[in-house]
């Protein structure tokens, strides 16, 4: 049995030099650096453009934004633009319920499909088949089909059992997400290469069915655990459609959905709009560049085996 | 004139990792040449700067008398059976046999007979349809020979080809490997790191070390005139036994003991004397090297008595052949005596050899 | 069948459910119902806010037969996809290609390709929208440098839907880079090897080796690509609404309306389910013609 490892597919070379690569073989050319770096250097500019461009255009003022040809560095930059974007909606409110919600989402995803993908991994229980089948066929509902009956159904719940749970209110956002059937795949999956010896050594010592999992289990899928972490704190932050659907207030908006409205409010003061705009997506960047190795591996393992 | 020629070559990684230091061989025209030598040695990285897979820090590689340095993989003429035989698997046998015909524009029909007569020389003619994931081990084993052989390359390379066999099926692969090579005798390099493989395969080998080379000659010339202590111990098995000693005024002592004399200078010495040629004696006289022993292997036709030897500075543990049936008390005393033409010495300090003259007869005190 | 519960069994059975429940219930509330709930809305007229909802039959889905806006939504979206998902593809497998080596500071050009995932649709519409404005934008100053005038892209009908499929294939650059440098790397170096001994360029090594061996990866990626192509909505609603004049209505922005701006549920829920056995049928069609494949080469 192999130690449960997921593909350490990094964006970090190998620490040991490999021998050059076949390509490199006639080069009678003595460049200080590969001759790669020509290529990757433009093309990465260009796949960056966009993020640098927004950049620039919130450090300028609206007189530079609105001149043709556009002015590629400003005179001096403008931070002011960040504190008037800051000002001009609740911004706070709106970082702040994402918060909220990706923190809840998160948290009962990791619980409740470690409990749910644990069972279907490794506790032999009548139905398991069949409820498993069950719930892997919600992947291939597209949203749109359920968006509308679990307006309803939030809205009921708004109505019938705690008012933070229905429409127009950020619980209405965590409600629907609280579990996901990908998660439960993803985990289950994962545990099933954990060796079984380690459990059942346990369990004879007296561990109970939790007991193992949570001291045994749980410890050695740190690495999956990160990864759903990763896939479910972008999914959620990101969300758009189903805040848009559910709500309307904004104290109660989350970051895309403020951002937007901020857009319709704002609409041709770009330098005020990049800068909300840079406000909005720096917390998801900055995940992204420090989980970065998660995000990777989780999409390339489902693309493997997809 | 499909010499293949390693002139000074190095490697040297960025980092100071040296994997080549130096090195300097010939290979003869149709000679079956082994690298051997524990992982690490350098004996890989040999081989891929011979195939153009990796470039050497310095030094000349020469196929057929030309300097092959900037020449690709590719226009080298050569041919490489992997370790894991690298099939591309998306192919079938056939058109993994034919790929390296095409890329250099054969004709059809000529690529057609010469798969189809190498398929036969190999029989896997019933295997040419299937893809790689069909086959066994020894199937795939077979079809990455097939891939080189087809080519009629000016010099064949191996890259562990036994390796990931199970030993019945490895014994008969060596067999088919001495056969194929009689029939159709190209320059080969061959690497392992398993020593019989080397010794039973090899007309000449090269035993590797730390990117050095420690000795180049037949299986004779290795195993009784090892060069050194590396190559001593490395080959046989079970390895040659080295014992520290030191020879003041003609006479060997080891530990306390005064053993015998010895025509060799004076100075520390590492003696190395070869399982089945130490003689063993139930009790100890004058003239021996006095043992204890540990504890007794039998293995059908003989026995592996291994005892501890008292030397300066401690205990080494020496391995001697005996008789099948020998029974021998864990801890009792006995003697080793050295024989005459098969006791080699070594310099204490570098492991080398001692001049060979010295290895003729031992006197007796 | 009383073997099936013995004692053993019958209190993993306990421990097993126990265990799924909350997943279940989450789920089943979540996921299932609605499947269920959709497809009776989707024979009813509702307008989500009064409790009244008469049964009309099928007579949602013969509306949707029959409403232009709705067809017209069907060809946008298929325009969209059909250019989207090859030009993802290609501009994926192009940038992973290059990106699939060891040079110095390779971590960082790579992240740069990935880092488009982090992006969220709305700033990319926010983004596009400031890039491609017809008076300062900064595609048109680079146009007029080239001698070509300035284009209104997103304000143009014309020009709306492929502004669109650009900016989705560099918002999806990212996902489809780090599949195909996964399925690359997953290429062992020894086959490349290989190939070169046999005489094979570094193009023909690509064409016939490494090519034929991204099949999965290509199959993943068409099949996700498509079904997420055929749900674009964000992009759209940052960007242009849907308009100019409809260009830009595709089938989801269209469902969105009905449902929660015209308030049409019963007849968006028809739009739902019709548009998810398209999404299925194409899975489908596109799984089978893998398979062939996969068995003719």
């Amino acid at each position: 049995m192999t130690t449960p490892q997921l593909s350490t597919l990094t964006a970090e070379p190998e620490a040991q030099e490999p021998p050059a690569p076949i390509s490199e073989r006639r080069s009678r050319l003595r460049l200080p650096f590969s001759p790669w770096h020509l290529v990757l250097i433009p093309l990465s500019f260009l796949l960056v453009v966009p993020l640098l461009w927004m950049l620039v255009t919130s450090l300028e003022t609206e007189g530079e934004a609105n001149r043709f040809p556009p002015v590629l560095i400003p005179e001096s930059p403008r931070f002011e633009n960040y504190s008037e974007a800051w000002a001009a909606a609740p911004f706070g409110h709106f970082f702040l319920n994402s918060v909220m919600v990706t923190l809840v989402v998160l948290v009962s995803n990791l619980i409740v499909c470690s409990l749910a993908g644990y069972a279907f991994a490794r506790v032999r229980f009548l139905g398991r088949g069949a409820l498993f089948v069950t719930l892997m066929a919600t992947l291939m509902v597209p949203f749109q089909v359920t968006m509308i009956p679990v307006f309803l159904i939030v809205k009921w719940f708004g109505d019938n059992v705690w008012a933070g749970l229905g429409i127009d209110h950020i619980g209405a956002l965590m409600l629907p997400n609280l579990a996901t059937a990908f998660g439960i795949f993803f985990l289950r999956q994962f545990f099933q290469t954990v060796p079984v010896e380690l459990e059942e050594a346990a369990r004879v010592d007296g561990t109970s069915r939790l007991g193992v999992l949570f001291k045994i289990v749980l410890p050695l899928s740190l690495p999956a655990l990160s990864t759903l972490a990763a896939l479910t704190v972008l999914t959620s932050w990101n969300d758009f459609l189903w805040p848009l659907i559910v709500i309307t207030s904004h104290d109660q908006m989350t970051v895309p959905l403020g951002l937007s409205y901020f857009q319709g409010a704002h609409r041709v003061k770009w330098p005020l709009l990049m800068a909300a705009n840079v406000m909005s997506l720096l917390p998801m960047l900055l995940v992204f560049v420090g989980a970065q190795r998660y995000f990777v591996q989780s999409v390339a393992n489902t693309g493997l085996k997809g | 004139m499909t010499e293949v020629e390693f002139r000074d070559v190095t490697r040297r990684y960025a980092g100071g990792v040296t994997a080549l230091n130096g090195l300097n061989l010939t290979v003869a025209e149709g000679e079956f040449l082994i690298l051997v030598g524990p992982s690490g040695c350098g004996k890989s990285t040999a081989l891929r700067l011979l195939a153009g897979l990796d470039k050497p820090t310095s030094g000349e590689i020469r196929i057929g008398g030309a300097v092959v340095n900037n020449l690709a993989p590719g226009e080298r003429d050569i041919a490489m059976v992997f370790q894991n035989y690298a099939l591309y698997p998306h192919m079938s046998v056939y058109r993994n046999l034919a790929y390296g015909l095409r890329q250099r524009r054969t004709p059809r029909a000529e690529v057609d007979r010469r798969v189809r007569e190498t398929a036969e020389l190999l029989q896997i003619t019933e295997l040419l349809d299937r893809k790689p994931g069909q086959l066994s081990g020894g199937q795939r084993q077979r079809v990455a020979m097939g891939r080189a052989l087809v080519r009629k390359p000016q010099a064949f390379l191996l890259d562990e080809p036994l390796s990931n066999l199970d030993a019945k099926l490895r014994n008969q692969v060596r067999g088919d490997l001495k056969r194929l090579h009689r029939e159709v005798p190209v320059t080969s390099i061959y690497v392992t790191h398993d020593q019989v493989e080397a010794m039973t395969l090899g007309d000449r080998l090269c035993v590797m070390a730390g990117g050095e080379v420690q000795q180049i000659g037949t299986t004779d010339d290795i195993y009784n005139r090892p060069a050194n202590t590396f190559v001593a111990a490395f080959m046989g098995s079970p390895p040659m036994n080295l014992i520290p000693g030191v020879i003041r005024s003609g006479l060997l002592h080891v530990g306390e003991t005064e053993v015998t004399a010895v025509p060799s200078p004076d100075g520390p010495v590492t003696v190395g004397v070869r399982p089945e040629h130490l003689q063993l004696h139930p009790s100890y006289t004058d003239g021996m090297v006095p043992a204890r022993v540990d504890f007794i292997e039998p293995l059908g036709s003989h026995v592996l008595v291994t005892a501890q030897v008292e030397v300066d500075g401690g205990r080494v543990p020496v391995i001697v052949n005996a008789p099948a049936g020998t029974e021998l008390a864990s801890g009792a005393r006995i003697g080793l005596a050295l024989p005459q033409e098969r006791t080699y010495f070594f310099d204490a300090e570098t492991g080398d050899a001692r001049r060979t003259r010295e290895r003729v007869s031992l006197g007796h005190a | 069948m009383p073997a099936l519960l013995d004692r053993v069994g019958r209190s993993e059975t306990l421990s097993g459910w126990t265990l799924v429940s909350p997943a279940a219930v989450l789920i089943g509330i979540f996921g299932l119902l609605p499947v269920v709930m959709s497809l009776v809305l989707s024979f009813q007229h509702s307008d989500l806010l009064t409790p009244e909802t008469p049964w009309v039959g099928l007579d949602n889905y013969r509306k949707l037969a029959e409403d232009p806006v709705f067809v017209e939504a069907i060809k946008h979206t298929i325009v969209y996809t059909a250019l989207f998902v090859p030009g993802t593809i290609l501009v994926g497998l192009f940038v992973a290609s290059a990106m699939n080596r060891s040079v110095r500071f390779i971590s960082v050009y790579r992240t740069t390709a990935y880092i488009t995932m982090a992006v969220s649709t709305i700033s990319q519409g926010i983004i596009f929208l400031w890039l491609t404005d017809r008076d300062y934008g900064l595609v048109n100053a680079a146009l007029n440098s080239a001698g070509v005038q300035s284009q209104p892209f997103l304000a143009s009908p014309t020009q709306a839907l492929y502004v669109i499929v650009a900016m989705t294939i560099w918002g999806w650059t990212g996902f489809s880079v780090i599949v195909y440098l996964a399925a690359l790397q997953g290429v062992p170096a020894e086959l490349h090897e290989a190939a070169a001994i046999d005489g094979a360029t570094a193009f023909t090594r690509f064409r016939t080796i490494t090519v034929p061996l991204l099949g999965p990866a290509n199959l993943f990626l068409v099949v996700w690509l498509t079904i997420n192509a055929l749900q674009l909505f964000d992009e759209v609603y940052a960007t242009t609404r849907g308009g100019p004049l409809r260009a830009t209505t595709v089938i989801v922005y269209y469902l969105w309306d009905r449902a929660f701006v015209q308030f049409d549920a019963g007849y968006a829920a028809a739009m739902a389910y019709a548009l998810f056995v398209v999404i299925l049928l194409i899975t489908a069609v596109q799984f089978r013609i893998a398979r062939k494949h996969a068995h003719i080469s």
